[in-house]
């Protein structure tokens, strides 16, 4: 167990003792991320070894006898078609455009739900609903208000403009039902780390002298900084992966697809199950670099990569 | 005082603002889901016919009952199992030192960027052969399992902002381990698990990729799955009555659920800073 | 820290024992030995009580020999074929009799996920049957399918501001120009969308000129001078002031609810819009009347594509014989007529066209019939997806066509989607 000591040398007890700790806390560490650990990987170890094993052959579901291994050609095929680039760059504008909007819009909406000054419960109920309500019914709901004839927004518009048909505005819809869906999941994740930021420190500063935006740009925002890095994370990685609202209100139409409705067609409409598996994995290492960058340039907080505060 | 109450008065507006751009697309399907057929397509934002009908009628058969209850015990299990096993990885992954520390977090930020479309069909193959298709089992699985990542990561990163010298303070006071952790450690931490515990539910109450592939009767059926279901007059016409109804519905228990837990992270607000 | 493990493993064990609960009760498939086989009916979901009074007839009319089960499918087609195609693909034997769109059983025969039917089976599947459906069930010669149901096309118009109708859509524009002068509602409403709908309305408008989209063989696009003149239509239709400014983002639902709203003279739709607008527009419904598909060729009848559902049976299940006995059940005349009665789907059986029942309910039906037996069918190829979707790509939206060289990019693109090749849009 323990090593062997000189006959009642203190100091290395001690280190026997930290030593000791220190196999303690590692098998407690293993031991409290085991069942995590062996969930995901049960799950999802096999699903996708074979998606990357699919993406190097040429396997169209309808002919499965003639399926036969290709090597990188699926993924030559997807590099130049000029389908691929259009989704991607349709996917890039609409994720830029929507989280940028989403970081500010939480931070605002974050900042209200803090102060609530009435009501604070059903001020943040309120906020959070948007992100409760299911996907595909609220993209119905903005579908059926951007029609012509049959929407109160429609209404709003100019007459005989089909806001939906059209590329750009479509997108611009599109981004519109993306950041009302999902700026709450990003106040949310703001406000708890707002609520983490020490009410002395803002005080002592305002009693500097500092104004609210001072106090905001100086203070608040630094410390909440792994906090915003956390919500920007997998707010991009998710709207990168976009699909539901553009499936509903405009099905890819019009220039409007992006990588996911790409890779879904090809997948479940063509069944052409090497094209499809290649468009998932190459749109899973475009985020995969949005995420290293997250990490290594912006610093993101890989959990555990510093040291722990004791 | 003047500008005491200019304040108050700004963030009362700002308040208003926040409640009715998050509710006034929601009031619209409210509105979608009390139109009679022959108004909705009339673009009227308050009906000028109530009725009941819509609701009426997706209670009609118990399958929208079913859904309702398959939604509830899913998610509510998944996100149980979730947050449990999530916590206990993020506990380990702030806290302590152990090797496998960054390949676990690289596994799971790996599983949470794969497109999900592609696991489908792998997935829904597995489950056939180990008979869990068309189970609640074979739904609280994968949402187990791809709602992890997120939950470690928001966790991990809410303990390690927690002061843990404040148990060891508690503890030289002469609390037991679990007294310094029920009383000092956990309401630090209940803001984060409580968020976490919100974000993954709405995942598993909204997700319908899943629900609809690996499902095929009411049996497990979840709720946004149901709603791909329901049928107009004809195989043509879509069931907007119906599917606003059966949305409003839905959003029910959602609503209850965030109106009990966000109290929770208030009380960790006010508790929670630290104190020095 | 022993307090949390304690709570925590009895979440645990609550977990685990859900699991083990949730097991047991799944897979439970076909009945036990000595009881009626169970064959699992896979179809479009339908509320109105139809479907499942022909399963239970059904079954009530086997002798105890097989009980039928229905098990709804999503409603859109692409989620429906989704489904199928996932559970044969994985060899399921839980799937008995599948409802498959028209456009379906090609595809589904290649690869090998359908029976074929041969004998009396056929024959008793296609007698009195719609030649145009029969044609949607076979493939390279041989039936893999029974004709459900069936579904076509008519020009729907009010006579309060059209008085006689269109014979070509020349005239159609041509009168809604006029109306248009006159400041009356005068929109011709068709599904524009980039969608399944947009491929039939091509395909109506190319066989309607004489032509066809693939070769006989379906090896190669035909298309030629008949799918320009189809083009060209279509370019003039969206471009003129007879097109509603949702064109691009129609579909049949759509095309209805702008006709009961009042805004639109013309509308080319399925019958459904007859019981709906009866429904919700009664004063509206006063002034409806139906024709015929307009011409694209004059003095040439239109060749509308035809739609519907066919039976088939599933190449896995276990019980391959009575499946076959049920499938021709499912489709009898009773049921057919039930079907048309109280679903409104429009039967494949020529005879019930002049039942009385139906002609009582369906004033339309002669006319109906008369469009069914000249209809036309989508190209039959295994890649129809393909094919169906390098049309609407190249096609959308209608009035950014340029009918010669939108018709050479379209061949180019059928081409390569007959090869399966690249990707798709």
């Amino acid at each position: 167990m323990t090593p062997a000591t000189s006959l009642g040398d203190p100091a290395g007890k001690k280190t026997a003792k930290l030593f000791e700790g220190a196999r303690q806390e590692r098998r407690l560490g293993l031991l409290l991320c085991a069942p995590a650990a062996i969930v995901m990987l049960a799950v999802t170890a096999y699903p996708i070894a074979y998606a990357i094993h699919l993406s190097l052959q040429r396997y169209d579901l309808r002919f499965p006898q003639q399926a036969h291994w290709v090597g990188l050609s699926n993924y030559v095929a997807v590099l130049s078609s000029p389908f691929w680039w259009q989704a991607l760059w349709v996917t890039v504008l609409i994720t830029l455009v929507s989280v940028a909007i989403e970081l500010v819009l939480g931070m605002a909406l974050a900042l209200v739900m803090h102060r609530a000054v009435f009501g604070r419960g059903t001020v943040r109920t309120a906020v959070l609903i948007p992100y409760g309500i299911v996907t595909v019914v609220a993209a119905y709901s903005w579908q059926y208000a951007w029609t012509p004839g049959v929407g109160y927004l429609a209404a709003l518009l100019p007459q005989g403009s089909a806001p939906l048909t059209d590329q750009w505005q479509a997108i611009g819809l599109i981004i519109l039902a993306e950041v009302w869906k999902t700026t709450p999941f990003m106040a949310l994740l703001l406000l708890a780390g707002l609520a983490l930021v020490p009410e002395e420190t803002v005080r002592a500063a305002m009693v500097d002298g500092a104004t609210f935006w001072q106090r905001l740009r100086l203070v608040v925002l630094p410390l909440m900084k792994p906090a915003i890095l956390v919500a920007l994370l997998f707010r991009t990685l998710d709207a990168f992966r976009v699909f539901d609202d553009i499936y509903v209100l405009t099905g890819g139409s019009n220039g409007t697809g992006s990588v996911s409705i790409l890779g879904y067609d090809n997948l479940f409409t063509a069944l052409n199950l090497g094209i499809g598996s290649a468009i998932s994995v190459l749109t899973f290492l475009c985020v995969a670099v949005i995420a290293f960058v997250f990490i290594k340039v912006f610093g993101a907080a890989a959990p555990g990569g510093e040291p722990e505060r004791r | 005082m003047s500008s005491r109450t200019r304040t108050l008065t700004s963030w009362g507006v700002a308040n208003l603002i926040v409640v009715l751009y998050a509710l006034f697309p929601v009031w619209w399907i409210v509105a979608l889901s009390f139109k009679d057929p022959s108004t909705l397509g009339d673009g009227d934002f308050i009906p000028r016919e109530w009725t009941w009908e819509n609701y009426r009628g997706i209670f009609q058969t118990s399958e929208f009952t079913r859904a309702l209850v398959n939604s509830i015990g899913i998610s509510a299990i998944a996100t149980t199992i979730a947050v449990v096993l999530g916590t206990m990885a993020a506990y380990a992954v702030a806290r302590l030192r152990f090797p496998g520390k960054r390949p676990l977090i690289g596994v799971s930020l790996l599983i949470a960027m794969f497109p999900p479309i592609s696991l489908v069909s792998p997935l829904f193959n597995i489950e056939r052969l180990l008979g869990l298709f068309d189970t609640w089992t074979g739904l609280i699985i994968p949402y187990t399992t791809f709602s992890l990542p997120l939950a470690i990561y928001t966790l991990s990163a809410f303990f390690r902002e927690i002061a843990w010298d404040l148990e060891k303070a508690a503890r030289v006071d002469g609390a037991t381990p679990w007294q310094a952790f029920r009383l000092v450690i956990a309401p630090l931490a209940a803001p984060g698990v409580f968020t976490t515990g919100i974000l993954v539910f709405i995942f598993c109450w909204n997700d319908f990729l899943f629900a609809i592939s690996l499902t095929s009767t009411t049996s497990a059926r979840t709720v946004p799955a149901a709603i791909a279901f329901f049928t107009g007059s004809s195989q043509f016409q879509q069931p907007t009555g119906s599917i606003a109804a059966a949305a409003v519905v839905i959003t029910i228990p959602i609503v209850i659920f965030v109106l009990l837990f966000q109290r929770r992270i208030v009380a960790g607000l006010t508790a929670g800073a630290v104190k020095g | 820290m022993p307090g949390i493990r304690g709570s925590r493993s009895r979440r645990l064990t609550a977990a685990a024992g859900l699991f083990v609960l949730a097991s047991g009760l799944a897979g439970c498939g076909s009945s036990g030995p000595g009881g009626p086989a169970t064959l699992n009916w896979y179809n479009f979901p339908d509320d109105s009580g139809a479907l499942q009074q022909a399963a239970d007839r059904c079954s009530r009319q086997s002798g105890g020999r097989y009980t039928i089960k229905y098990d709804k499918l999503p409603r859109g087609a692409d989620g429906q074929r989704q489904q199928l195609v996932r559970r044969m693909a994985a060899h399921d034997a839980g799937v008995d009799i599948l409802g498959l769109d028209v456009t379906w059983p090609t595809e589904f025969a290649e690869a090998g996920w359908i029976r074929e039917w041969t004998g009396t089976m056929k024959k008793q599947a296609t007698s009195d049957t719609l030649e145009a459906a029969v044609r949607t069930a076979t493939w390279q010669g041989h039936l893999f399918a029974a004709p459900y149901n069936s579904n076509t096309q008519l020009l729907w118009y009010r006579d309060d501001l059209v008085t006689n109708a269109p014979g070509t859509w020349t005239e159609m524009l041509g009168q809604a120009d006029a109306l248009a002068k006159q400041g009356k509602p005068h929109h011709v409403e068709i599904q524009g969308a980039q969608y399944e709908g947009l491929t039939v309305w091509f395909n109506t408008l190319v066989t309607s000129a004489g032509g066809s989209i693939l070769t006989p063989d379906a090896q190669a696009p035909s298309l030629g001078p008949p799918a320009v003149l189809a083009a060209r239509v279509m370019h003039d239709t969206a471009t003129s002031v007879a097109a509603d400014p949702s064109l691009p983002n129609q579909m049949e639902d759509q095309n209805r609810l702008a006709m009961e709203s009042g805004t639109a003279a013309f509308e080319l739709n399925y019958p459904f819009v007859y019981p709906s607008m009866r429904a919700n527009q009664p004063e509206l419904f006063k002034h409806l009347r139906w024709a015929p598909y307009p011409s694209v060729v004059p003095g040439r009848p239109a060749t509308v594509t035809i739609g519907g559902i066919d039976l088939a049976v599933g190449a896995y299940g276990r019980h391959p014989d009575l499946a076959f006995e049920a499938t021709l059940c499912l489709r009898d005349r009773e049921n057919q007529l039930t079907n048309a009665l109280k679903g409104g789907l429009p039967p494949s059986l020529r005879s019930l066209y002049q039942a009385a029942e139906l002609t009582e309910s369906y004033p339309f039906a002669a006319d109906v019939l008369a469009a069914l037996d000249n209809a036309s069918v989508r190209p039959q190829t295994p890649a129809y997806q393909n094919v169906s979707i390098a049309i609407t790509h190249t096609l959308s939206p209608p009035a950014d066509i340029r009918p010669e060289s939108t018709v050479a990019d379209l061949r180019g693109q059928i081409e390569d989607a007959l090869g399966s090749k690249g990707l798709i849009p």
